[in-house]
């Protein structure tokens, strides 16, 4: 492990205060021996410069899958104080509530198997990849009602059923999004993407439940060994871009404005309750319901396809549940004993809510909310549940995904995409992309292993394992 | 002239070097339309941006993220940019074409351009700088 770094538990390593100048709280992140081994500085360092905001509380932590990003790091977690804390568009990300889902199916894996034609059909439906249009015409009266609305707008104008909406990480929608603080530009990006995938890491991946490990919590999640189900990752599309953008250069200022030493400018921010923040936080919050009906949208598409081409009928393919990955909060988390409000961001992380949460949907209650943990291409996906100790430690938190351990630089040199695509073909996983940089991008070896990183919140116990889904065939921007 | 990418785990990290200001801010365009959309790429429709920022990394960053504004919502893809710098207001003319789903799909599409690590400095022969490209 780096030096400066002090262990305190089997899978537990804090960053003590004076690691950077000016920390307010020690860093503090879960990680094993062995994935140690793949930390970057940078990453630290980006960890202990969050600890240096205004109003941070208890820790500035990340999760195992932690790495070097911009602003926080990837994995990076932190809550802060309403009244003395401030909110950063550096621990949301350009690609605001960038999450993930997981429907189900009837289907079982012989149905599938060897089934190309459903993979062209999806990367035929659903518009990916650079440039990609949307083939719906979003009117300006539409794209406001998906700022306001999210996923209950989407379900409303038919792309999905009610059930849908609870089981999405705050019903689908944040209701404190304030459209005027939304950008002519940011809108003007949104219109023609409602409904696209994207590039880079965003996929849509048929996968099979291969293993359950909590039997219970599958049952009561609806999974079950051998089921077909889809995993959809994707996010706010240009319109969370541009958000982030805008506010950034306003948060400058007014990090200036409120006499606020950011070590990084990745990191402006302002006081929570300021014009400012509030500005962003609003903006922030519609692109975040933008994403939610995305996804949505996305998510009919699938159903359309999968009920055409295996006369399934549309509700037959419930959602499991629905997370976001990038998004600032106000959350109610106990601190000291005491009930109260925060505003957590989470920067590539999972929340993880545990049993007895009033957010989690009514049935789920005695077990803690469905934690859905992509895998990369080729490698497991994980499904696991939120827990106490989440509550009582990361502020309801955990990993969002493997991490990825090597840069997309290295990984065209080394990697070429058509090996990939026929090795992952050997394995029976069909890949569709329009490059095949895309596929050397993110190809299984540029990420730790995902087992490795959902061994290690199992272990420590922010979440707890239920089931593991193999990928079958996938569509990538 | 010239850019490299840089290895960075998570994202697209540029580093250019060139004798003035003006150059360094074209090359780190056409590392931003490369990284996106490839190397195949052509002239023919004009488009300008003027920008006024507070210092040379602010204009940088908010040259590029007008350039992935425009090229978004227009669907264009530049090649080559004409770029007069005045203190610290910038305005560009920038030469591209249609997006061609066949030529230009196989880049990553570029969500941000990132202030974090971002420092144009001096060098003997001019300037030089590292910028990261969120993806």
């Amino acid at each position: 492990m780096l030096e400066g770094i002090n262990r305190i538990g089997m899978h537990e390593w804090e960053v003590p205060v004076g690691y950077v100048a000016g920390m307010r709280v020690p860093g503090r992140f879960f990680l094993s021996e062995s994935l140690g081994k793949t930390l970057e500085p940078g990453a630290v360092q980006q960890l202990a410069n969050v600890a240096t905001l205004p109003g941070i509380l208890k820790n500035s932590l990340a999760m195992p899958d932690i790495h070097w990003g911009y602003g926080f790091p990837i994995g990076g977690v932190a809550a802060f104080s309403v009244d003395e804390g401030v909110i950063s568009p550096g621990g949301v990300g350009f690609d605001i509530n960038c999450g993930v889902r997981l429907l189900t199916t009837p289907l079982l894996h012989k149905d599938v198997t060897g089934r190309r034609d459903l993979i062209d059909e999806l990367f035929r439906t659903v518009p990916t990849g650079v440039g990609a249009k949307s083939v719906l015409k979003v009117s300006p009266q539409v794209l406001e009602c998906m700022m306001v609305n999210g996923a209950q707008w989407a379900v409303k104008a038919g792309y999905g059923v009610e059930r849908d909406l609870i089981r999405c990480e705050e019903g689908g929608f944040l209701k404190t999004a304030d459209i005027r603080s939304v950008s002519a530009k940011a809108k003007q990006r949104g219109i023609p993407q409602g409904g696209t995938l994207g590039s880079g890491n965003h996929f849509l991946e048929i996968q099979v439940v291969h293993e359950i490990f909590d039997p219970d919590a599958a049952k009561a999640f609806g999974l079950a060994l051998g089921q077909v189900c889809c995993m959809i990752h994707c996010g706010s599309r240009g319109l969370g871009h541009q958000v982030c953008t805008d506010h950034l250069k306003i948060l400058e200022s007014a990090t200036k404005k409120y006499h606020i030493t950011i070590p990084d400018r990745q990191l402006a921010c302002a006081p929570i309750t300021s014009p400012e923040g509030m500005a962003y936080f609003g903006a922030m919050a519609a692109a975040a319901n933008y994403a939610w009906a995305n996804r949505q949208m996305i998510t009919h598409t699938t159903r359309q396809v999968l009920s055409k081409m295996f006369r399934i009928e549309y509700d037959q393919m419930p959602l499991i549940y629905d997370v976001a990955h990038n998004v600032a909060k106000m959350e109610e988390h106990v601190l000291d004993g005491k009930r109260m409000n925060v505003c957590v961001h989470r920067k590539g992380a999972t929340r993880a809510f545990g049993p007895g949460s009033r957010d989690i949907p009514h049935d789920l209650t005695s077990l803690g909310q469905p934690v859905i943990i992509p895998g990369s291409m080729g490698t497991s996906s994980f499904v696991l549940h939120g827990t106490q100790v989440a509550m009582d430690r990361t502020f309801g938190s955990t990993c969002h995904g493997a991490g990825r351990i090597m840069s997309r630089t290295q990984a065209k040199k080394n990697l070429s995409g058509r090996e990939i695509m026929a090795n992952l073909l050997k394995e029976g996983i069909i890949v569709r992309a329009h490059s095949e940089n895309a596929i050397a991008d993110e190809a299984p070896d540029v990420y730790k292993p995902s087992d490795e990183v959902v061994n290690v919140v199992h272990e420590v116990g922010i979440s707890r394992l239920v089931a593991r889904l193999s990928p079958l065939g996938g569509i990538k921007g | 002239m010239s850019f490299e990418e840089i290895s960075h785990t998570a994202d697209i990290k540029i580093r250019a070097h060139a004798p003035t200001l003006e150059a360094l801010f074209s090359e780190t365009f056409k590392a931003l339309m490369q990284v996106i959309y490839g190397t195949n790429r052509a002239g023919g429709i004009l488009r300008e941006i003027r920008i006024e920022s507070s210092d040379n990394e602010s204009l940088l960053a908010d040259f590029l993220s007008e350039v992935l504004f425009v090229s978004e919502v227009e669907s264009l893809v530049f090649s080559d940019a004409c770029i007069r710098i005045d203190g610290l207001c910038l305005t560009a003319e920038l030469w591209g074409e249609p997006f061609d789903p066949v030529r230009h799909s196989g880049g990553s599409e570029v969500k941000g351009i990132s202030y974090s690590g971002l420092a144009i400095t001096s060098e003997a022969n001019g300037y030089m700088l590292d910028i990261i490209f969120d993806v």
